[in-house]
């Protein structure tokens, strides 16, 4: 948290669905080419905080800038050309399409690559993230884990820079975990600000430097990885469940 | 890694489909005209349930009210005539106009959503109708004939009429195929598929719906001009009828949504069905309507989804399919990591999409 130009920033950021507040006064800020999780309970606000830097939910107060640049007027497919990229935690593939198909409409359109420029990325993602074997499988033949998978390719086809990743490690066996922080970090070095939200805490342990509570729509604590886990506010938080570090 | 349109060559539809087109065309030169009559009856029928497929097989949008642009295309051939344009020539013409016209009314019924858009639509093509019925040089409610063509002998009336059907519902195919084929097509089936990750991917999801609504506009419209032209007349409360709309529905429905293919089948069937039962009066409609029902519960993608999915079979292939090699790819500048498997067989396109 220096001078340095935030990538993103939310001031001041506040909602409420009736009597259920998902955001009160949050303000945050991700700068490029960092990793951060976001830790909390169920309801803390998390998806909700997503959806409203993606677009998919406007706030009822505060501002969220990207690059500088207030985004609350323009819609989902406009953030996302601009760079903002979410996976949805219950993956949301197209089914009638294959899965190279899929990273293509996001390559093509998030991304906005040419034509052949499309094929080398979608193809690339695909080795990257385990799914070349599917390639040509329609989406909606594919498993829970592959769809997973498939929610983070088709994130990454966007050209993201910034992609806000929504429980895609759940479920997955330890190699795969590996290869998925693996993944995180290859994001990462390319100055892509990774910011995502995990009930498998020692995944994000692995794969952040920066870890946000949020309880009730609050941010209770942030910081440090182990220092935040350590938190006696964020262990009553989390109580009754095994944070697994 | 190489890139194809199809898993298997394209070439064989294409070929097929000129060949089919080349032989419909000699027919006015074999058959009677009764056999061609009936064909331009299909011809229309194909356009019209290819363009409601666009929009709803594709885009998700159900409308109820495409006749709106049959009767658009059909009176703008009217109007061209009766100010001595031959009729033919109009068509163009009417596909311009619908068009055209196409485009506000998207603004306003783009603005209601799923059932509320359905009612919208028609309730827009009632307004259209209830317009029209005012304009007294244009026949009012009680119709009016076509001038121009009846002065041309009648055999070489119905040919160019049936040449001229042949060729617009070619077209309309074809385009339905290109859209399809061009990224738009990849924007459509996104959305059709789930709106909300469409647009967290970056499609622009209301101009690619605008786009097919005009463009199914335009279609409809050269289908009405190809209808006036046929009848030689035009009557607003048969032009305007929400008839269309529900042959429109049952073509498509029972040959199968989201598929180039499927609206052509389903006209096959309807004809079929038609000349064979329609003797029957009310129970051929209540059959229809048994038809329609029991293919939407039981086959969602129709009879060509069943088809297609059994044999594996797709004439108008507008996917893409990545073949995977050892070599550094000639496509690409940068060579893909290893791996040396196959590509995964036996799993088809689901309803070619």
């Amino acid at each position: 948290m220096t001078a340095e130009a935030a990538l993103l920033e939310l001031a001041g950021v506040s909602k409420r669905f009736g009597r259920i507040t998902v955001a009160d006064s949050l303000s945050l800020r991700f700068q490029a080419g960092e990793t951060v999780g976001i830790v909390g309970p169920n309801g803390a606000g998390k998806s909700s905080l997503f959806a409203m830097i993606a677009g998919d939910l406007k706030p009822d107060a505060g501002d969220v800038r990207f690059d500088g640049r207030s985004v609350l007027r323009l819609d989902p497919a406009t953030r996302c050309r601009m760079g903002i990229a979410r996976t949805y935690q219950v993956p949301r593939p197209f089914e009638n399409m294959t899965v190279f198909e899929n990273l293509l409409v996001a390559a093509y359109r998030g991304g906005q690559l040419s034509r052949l420029q499309g094929y080398t990325v979608a193809a690339r993602i695909l080795e990257e993230t385990g799914l070349s074997e599917d390639a040509n499988r329609p989406a909606g033949r594919l498993g829970l884990l592959q769809r997973k998978r498939l929610e983070l390719a088709r994130g990454l086809a966007t050209q993201p820079r910034i992609l806000l990743l929504d429980e895609v490690a759940g479920g997955l066996t330890d190699p795969e975990m590996a290869a998925l922080v693996e993944i995180v970090e290859q994001v990462r070095q390319r100055s892509v600000a990774v910011v995502w939200v995990e009930h498998v805490v020692h995944a994000l342990t692995r794969a952040v430097s920066r870890i946000i509570c949020l309880a009730g729509g609050r941010l209770i604590a942030e910081g440090d990885p182990q220092e935040v886990l350590a938190n006696p506010e964020v262990k009553e938080v989390y109580l009754g469940v095994d944070i697994g570090a | 890694m190489r890139v194809t349109r199809s898993r298997r060559s394209a070439l064989w539809g294409i070929v097929g489909a000129l060949v089919v087109v080349v032989a419909l065309a000699t027919l006015p030169y074999v058959v009677y005209a009764d056999v061609t009559d009936l064909l331009v009856n299909a011809f229309i029928l194909v356009v019209l349930a290819s363009m409601w497929n666009l929009l709803a097989g594709y885009c998700g949008l159900i409308s109820v009210g495409q006749q709106a642009y049959v009767g658009v295309g059909a009176y703008t051939v009217l109007v061209l005539a009766q100010n001595g344009i031959n009729a033919y020539v109009a068509i163009p013409a009417a596909l311009l106009v619908s068009a055209a016209v196409a485009v506000p009314v998207s603004f306003l019924v783009f603005r209601l959503r799923a059932e509320y858009f359905a009612i919208g639509t028609w309730v827009v093509a009632e307004v259209f109708f209830l317009a029209l019925v005012r304009v007294r040089s244009l026949g009012g409610g009680t119709g009016t004939a076509l001038p121009g063509l009846a002065l041309i002998d009648p055999v070489l009336r119905q040919a160019v009429t049936y040449w001229s059907a042949l060729a617009v519902a070619g077209a309309a195919l074809l385009a339905t195929y290109l859209l399809l084929r061009s990224r738009m097509g990849l924007d459509l089936t996104a959305i059709r598929d789930n709106e909300l990750a469409a647009r967290s991917v970056g499609v622009r999801v209301t101009s690619a719906q605008r786009a097919v609504y005009v463009v199914s506009a335009a279609g409809c419209g050269a289908a009405g001009a190809l209808l006036i032209i046929s009848q030689l007349n035009v009557l607003a409360s048969a032009i305007f009828s929400v008839q269309w709309s529900a042959k429109m529905i049952f073509i498509a429905l029972i040959g199968g949504l989201g598929s180039i293919e499927g609206p052509i089948l389903g006209t096959g069937i309807f004809i079929a069905i038609q000349q064979s039962l329609a003797q029957l009066g009310a129970w051929y409609l209540i059959l229809l309507g048994s038809l329609a029902v029991g293919i939407a519960m039981f086959l969602p993608k129709g009879i060509w989804g069943l088809i297609s999915s059994r044999l594996h079979l797709q004439v108008f292939p507008v996917g893409y399919w990545l073949h995977r090699q050892d070599s550094p790819s000639p496509l690409a500048g940068e060579p893909l990591s290893s791996g040396s498997r196959d590509f995964p067989r036996g799993q088809g396109r689901g309803g070619g999409s």
